[in-house]
């Protein structure tokens, strides 16, 4: 439920990114063939007042800055994709297929069905469903983090292969015989158990061993969307609202607070230098964080660096690779983005045992191009669950309004990334957008307009 | 999974993995593969295990396709005979089309 921006190797590259003056680039070592690159991309004479060897602090930091901002923007773009995927999915299917807009079962977790026609008692109900919902999730999330810390793999992967195949045979076959449904198309059972059985096993393959990143982007899309359909047809109305409040509530705690249960996973992940399961998380790209680490060790300590004048070399810390200045410059700037520094770079100290594969590095090697904003399956889901419960109304002006309000939450959330470099909620902001252009839409803007129609006032 | 990162021995291991898997009835693994693992096969310069992948490929886009076809066939069968069938076509079928007013 967060948006994991890779503190480390992103950081650090995009560092890298800043100073195509080559002493300095060499002089970090982890970047080995990359200033060719650079170069070729930004011309040397791009900037005047930097000369080669050293450069005034304060320039170099705003052009860092600059620099991450538009890292930033490359990356929103690359989530608008997938999280208008997801919302068009939902939205489509909840205009089209009259299944999901029905409400006759509820979820185990929502005992309270809000019949009562009484407000009071409807704000009750939807406060207690939602609370319970939410201690089943923190309860699960708690799990799954002590299993993670425990390094129980073998069940989390088991609990993750466990419900990725139901989504993708149950609740799949459900989705897709309801479209078949509501189109009126009759199909035969052979050719339905063919398709199932296809679309599974593959899905199987591209979430949870190798598979093309597409493919697997598209499964996982396709299963937030199918996990918000779920979501929406069963909760109770009111519910659904409350249930994206205090989830969004919870997200922030979760990812922020020191103690939050998704601040530790995606700590404890970078710190073991692995990736956070796929199962669980949306990348943009491949990441490689295992040797965005690994090659930052072996570069500050190994032979590769030889002919560096000594005063570059006193700039590079044994930490990482991460510059002295540089540390002190997140210091400066943030006190607890630099908390988050120490615990990567004492990760770092534990040194290169996890390099035991030579191809692996050098298949990364030249893979500095890639670096990949992350965000969790739980945030496409809650996204979805406003939009397409917005949409469920059959409104437009509400649906479009809602849609609009979740992509700039989502831009404001990549730009504090940019910002921050940490693991940020994704939710809240765009939740609380969402919140509030939805009840301004269905409650002021719709009636507006709708008396404007009746009374033929054209504006 | 991104496969200019992984050296060739691997993409041809992988190859082999995802041919061997489609013969469980799963053309869409096979059109994946061949999909995946056409640039590999034909717009790369010549390396050692580019004709074995070239092989792969192209048997797995011929099964995809033979797949494709038979399935095709077969569901145009099914939509056409459907209501001849009468019971067995009713028995089949997991979706029936309801009269519309």
């Amino acid at each position: 439920m967060d948006l994991v921006y890779d503190a480390n190797s992103a950081g650090h590259q995009s560092r890298a990114e800043v100073n195509p003056s080559s002493i300095l680039v060499k002089s970090r070592g982890p970047v080995p063939n990359y200033e060719g690159v650079e170069q070729i991309r930004r011309p040397v004479g791009d900037d005047p007042s930097r000369g080669p060897p050293r450069r005034e602090e304060p320039l170099q930091e705003y052009d860092d800055d600059d620099e991450e901002l538009k890292y930033g923007a490359a990356h929103v773009i690359r989530l608008f994709v997938p999280v208008s995927l997801c919302l068009l999915v939902v939205v489509a299917t909840m205009n089209s297929v009259s299944f999901y807009r029905t409400r006759d079962l509820y979820l185990v977790y929502t005992p309270f069905h809000e019949i009562d026609p009484n407000v009071g008692t409807k704000i009750w109900n939807a406060l207690a469903n939602a609370a319970i919902l939410l201690s089943v999730i923190v309860v699960m999330t708690v799990l799954l983090i002590v299993l993670y810390k425990n390094r129980c793999y073998k069940v989390i992967h088991a609990w993750l292969i466990m419900s990725s195949l139901i989504l993708l045979s149950i609740f799949s076959y459900v989705y897709i015989v309801e479209v078949l449904r509501a189109y009126n198309i009759p199909f035969d059972s052979i050719t339905m158990a063919f398709i199932m059985w296809n679309f599974g096993v593959m899905g199987m393959i591209a979430i949870h061993w190798k598979g093309p990143l597409h493919v697997q982007q598209a499964y996982l899309i396709f299963l937030a969307a199918l996990m918000a359909l779920i979501f929406i047809k069963y909760l109770p109305e009111w519910t659904t609202w409350v249930v994206l409040a205090v989830i969004s509530i919870w997200d922030l705690f979760a990812v922020l607070t020191p103690k939050g249960p998704l601040r530790i996973l995606v700590e404890t992940a970078q710190e073991r230098n692995e990736q956070i399961f796929p199962a669980l998380i949306y990348s943009s790209t491949v990441m490689y964080t295992l040797v965005g680490m690994a090659r930052v060790d072996t570069g500050s300590q190994g032979g590769r660096m030889s002919p560096q004048s000594p005063s570059n070399y006193s700039r590079v810390s044994g930490e990482g690779g991460f510059t002295r200045e540089w540390e002190e410059g997140i210091d400066a700037r943030n006190a607890a983005r630099s908390r988050a520094m120490d615990s990567n770079s004492d990760a770092s100290r534990v040194p290169p045992v996890r390099i035991q594969d030579p191809n692996f590095s050098n298949q990364l090697r030249d893979d500095e191009e890639e670096k990949g904003v992350k965000l969790g399956l739980g945030d496409f889901i809650f996204y979805s669950v406003l939009v397409g419960k917005a949409s469920s109304y059959g409104d437009w002006n509400t649906t479009v309004a809602c849609f609009v309000a979740i992509l700039i939450g989502l831009s404001l959330t990549l730009l504090l990334l940019a910002i921050f470099k940490k693991a940020l909620p994704a939710l809240p902001i765009s939740i609380a957008f969402g919140l509030f252009f939805y009840f301004s839409t269905s409650e002021i803007v719709q009636p507006f307009c709708d008396t404007l129609n009746t009374r033929q006032i054209f504006i | 999974m991104d496969l200019s990162k992984v050296n060739n021995e691997e993409k041809l291991k992988l190859c082999r993995w995802y041919f061997k898997a489609g013969f469980f009835c799963l053309p869409f693994v096979w059109l994946i593969n061949s999909i995946w693992f056409f640039k590999y096969a034909f717009l790369r310069p010549e390396y050692d295990e580019q004709k074995s992948i070239r092989k792969l490929v192209i048997w797995s886009a011929i099964g995809a396709l033979v797949w494709a076809i038979a399935v095709a066939s077969w569901v145009t069968t099914y939509q056409t005979h459907r209501v001849a069938w009468g019971e067995f076509g009713d028995w089949i079928s997991v979706v029936t089309p309801t009269g519309s007013a």
